[in-house]
């Protein structure tokens, strides 16, 4: 029995600790995770939707259910085709007589006049008319021949959201040029509808993907949800964050909706003020804190930051409440708010040594 | 290295390390360097998944040479897997940013082309993010 005495005291039992954690991680491993992922087709674009914890049957159900008033509220808000909002579109350009308007719908608009009184103006959900003339009114759009002239006339028919009227259940336009189009407010007017939704059906952890805008609800398991931010030019993320519960993230980028010609890239972005897409920026990601509509502030708040001037960016996120933000400029240029600086961890070595913080 | 006070020996007096300390350095460095480049920021992706519309066409190893041909609603787009990396090769769409979007590679990357409903997403065994903004 000596030998044996001997094996234990030379190999077992200098490793007695490091096999118990060789048991603990490999434990880990190969338990496998209560997580529940589905994708779908609406607003134009992709929505993903994971849920973490709850039996597959019920996560299942409570996607059905909010991809289905996704769906519906894709269908009454849609800028081209037939729609509630189409519908009150017709009616304006027609003239001034007040129709009726759901309640739902009444309350969006409000809260998108108001947001665009806060950003002055950048952010103006009232250039239907403009988006349309860009040729962004269509899945699949092709380059545009620029016709000036018509430009010009709908800047300067200064369509606004000021224009509209509700009263009694009733809206009106004084404008004819206001054509409301929400492209920039209702994905992430639908991420606090889900996480409303999640919320309420006790679902404890989820994450909610609308064409890159995203809402967090809970946790990953132990660890906080993480999202990777993409690079504008590149296939792979720049750049990732943990997105706490209730917070948002939202990118605003050129290379989501765009077309080139003559070698220049004109985006889906439009300046209100001149009429033409913003140019000099790639993208601009916003982080929002948890509040009520921290989805629909994850959309909105970062055109005006994308379509001002270099040196009125800081400006704009003040203006839009908007602390976390990160700015991708045409010349490689990177502003980073410090505070979003220390919640972002770079995976593009490149990039990282382009960034420059932004003051606030 | 001789004196690692680990190893001391309860019945001996002389520190000199044991099998078994060699064998926990040995792992402990065989492993540091596996989890080092397993986890370290990207992750090269093992697996690919493909989607069209809301199902799940298929989950495909990536060190393949292959050509898949998926079917959307406007049309065949044509997906190449090419030894741990894949791309869009062809589309029906007129855009051709699914296409131009070129290889994908590590874990987490995903393209898609919206007007053929089709999806790739890249899996590795620890995913570094859970979704893309973008």
């Amino acid at each position: 029995m000596r030998w044996k005495e001997a094996l234990t005291k030379a190999i077992v039992a200098p490793m007695r600790l490091f096999l118990v954690f060789i048991f603990f991680f490999l434990a880990g491993c190969s338990k496998p995770e209560p997580l529940y992922n589905t994708q779908s087709y609406i607003f134009g674009t992709l929505v993903d939707i994971t849920i973490y914890g709850e039996p597959e049957p019920r996560a299942q159900e409570v996607s059905n259910q909010i991809i289905h008033g996704f769906q519906d509220l894709h269908n009454r808000l849609h800028a081209w085709r037939p729609s509630e909002l189409k519908t009150l579109n017709d009616e304006f350009s027609r003239g001034n007589s007040p129709v009726t308007i759901a309640p739902d719908i009444a309350v969006v608009l409000s809260d998108a006049t108001k947001l665009s009184i806060q950003s002055k103006g950048a952010f103006n959900p009232a250039i239907g008319g403009l988006i349309e003339a860009w040729g962004f009114h269509h899945d699949e759009f092709h380059p545009i021949k620029i016709d000036e002239t018509k430009i010009k006339n709908l800047v300067h028919a200064n369509p606004q959201m000021t224009d509209i009227m509700i009263k009694d259940g009733k809206i009106s336009s004084n404008n004819p040029a206001v054509q409301v189009d929400l492209g920039g407010y209702a994905k992430g007017y639908a991420l606090d509808i889900a996480l409303a939704s999640l919320r309420k059906q006790g679902v404890k952890n989820a994450l909610v993907n609308i064409g890159g805008n995203i809402i967090a609800l809970g946790k990953h398991g132990e660890k906080p949800w993480r999202v990777g931010i993409q690079h504008p030019r590149k296939p792979n993320a720049i750049a990732t964050l943990d997105l706490e519960s209730g917070w948002a993230i939202g990118t605003s980028g050129d290379y989501q909706r765009f077309f080139e010609l003559n070698g220049k890239r004109y985006c889906h972005i439009i300046d209100p003020a001149t009429g033409y897409p913003a140019q000099g920026v790639q993208a601009v990601t916003v982080l929002i804190p948890p509040q009520i509509n921290a989805g629909t502030l994850s959309d909105v708040t970062s055109k005006p930051i994308f379509i001002a001037k270099p040196e009125a960016r800081a400006e704009a996120a003040k203006a839009m409440g908007v602390e976390n933000y990160l700015v991708i400029e045409s010349n490689n240029k990177i502003l980073v708010s410090p505070t979003m600086a220390k919640r972002l961890t770079w995976l593009d070595s490149l990039a990282a040594k382009h960034v420059t913080s932004a003051l606030q | 290295m001789s004196r690692l006070p680990y190893s001391s020996d309860t019945s001996n007096s002389h520190l000199k390390p044991l099998i078994g300390d060699w064998l926990v350095i040995i792992i402990s460095i065989v492993a540091v360097f596996f989890m080092f480049q397993q986890f370290w920021s990207f992750e090269h992706a093992s697996q690919l998944r493909i989607r069209q519309g809301n199902k799940i066409i298929g989950t495909y190893d990536l060190n393949q040479t292959r050509e898949l041909h998926i079917k959307g609603p406007i049309g065949e787009s044509i997906i190449v897997i090419n030894q741990g990396k894949v791309r869009f090769k062809q589309s029906p769409c007129h855009n051709q940013y699914c296409v131009h979007q070129g290889w994908l590679s590590h874990a987490g990357e995903v393209a898609i082309c919206l007007p053929n409903q089709v999806s790739l997403q890249l899996l590795g065994a620890k995913n570094t993010y859970d979704s893309l903004n973008y």
